[in-house]
């Protein structure tokens, strides 16, 4: 019986690395808008391929962003 | 003291030239309690994400100060009152580290 193929995930590169950003900023909307999709929602962290704490932080960033009319809310208009 | 960071957003219809002297009243806020303005950031006039207000567009300004807590309170509450002043936001800087 042939052996079920065991698939191996390719590697993300961590785009913060490569970026090498240190500190989130909720005012650095350049680098936000790369975590969101067109429809202004917030990317999953398996397409974006941060870590769970980088990812929260910029969950949180983009929504301080959407209180102060940086960054769309999902949906929100013609988005 | 801790430090602050102050995002303002203020109505598209004050002049360019009359937004300092309108935040210059919160700033003093901040000093007349002790604490210190550490950097003011005027951005200008900036095209909002979505209307606020009925507005498309405000003037964003960016202040780092120290201050109590409860000066950063206060200053809130005057904030809050001022019709131009269409969203403002309080941050505390250090906590975003990756």
């Amino acid at each position: 019986m042939a052996k079920a193929e065991i698939r191996k995930p390719k590697p993300k590169s961590n785009p913060l690395k490569a970026a090498d950003i240190t500190v989130i900023d909720y005012k650095d909307t350049a680098l936000l808008r790369k975590f969101i999709s067109d429809r202004g929602k917030i990317r999953a962290r398996r397409v974006t391929g941060v870590s769970v704490q980088e990812q929260r932080k910029i969950a949180q960033a983009i929504k301080n962003a959407r209180e102060v009319a940086l960054l769309p809310y999902s949906g929100a208009g013609r988005g | 003291m801790r430090a602050y960071e102050l995002m303002v957003l203020i109505d598209p219809e004050v002049d360019d030239r009359t937004v300092e002297p309108t935040i210059e009243k919160y700033l003093e806020v901040v000093r007349s309690h002790g604490g210190t303005i550490d950097k003011v950031d005027v951005w200008g006039r900036r095209k909002m994400a979505y209307e606020i207000k009925k507005k498309a567009e405000a003037t964003y300004i960016v202040v780092n100060y120290t201050a109590d807590p409860a000066t950063s309170a206060e200053l809130e509450r005057q904030l809050k009152i001022n019709e131009l002043i269409l969203r403002h936001k309080v941050t505390r800087p250090e906590e975003a580290r990756v």
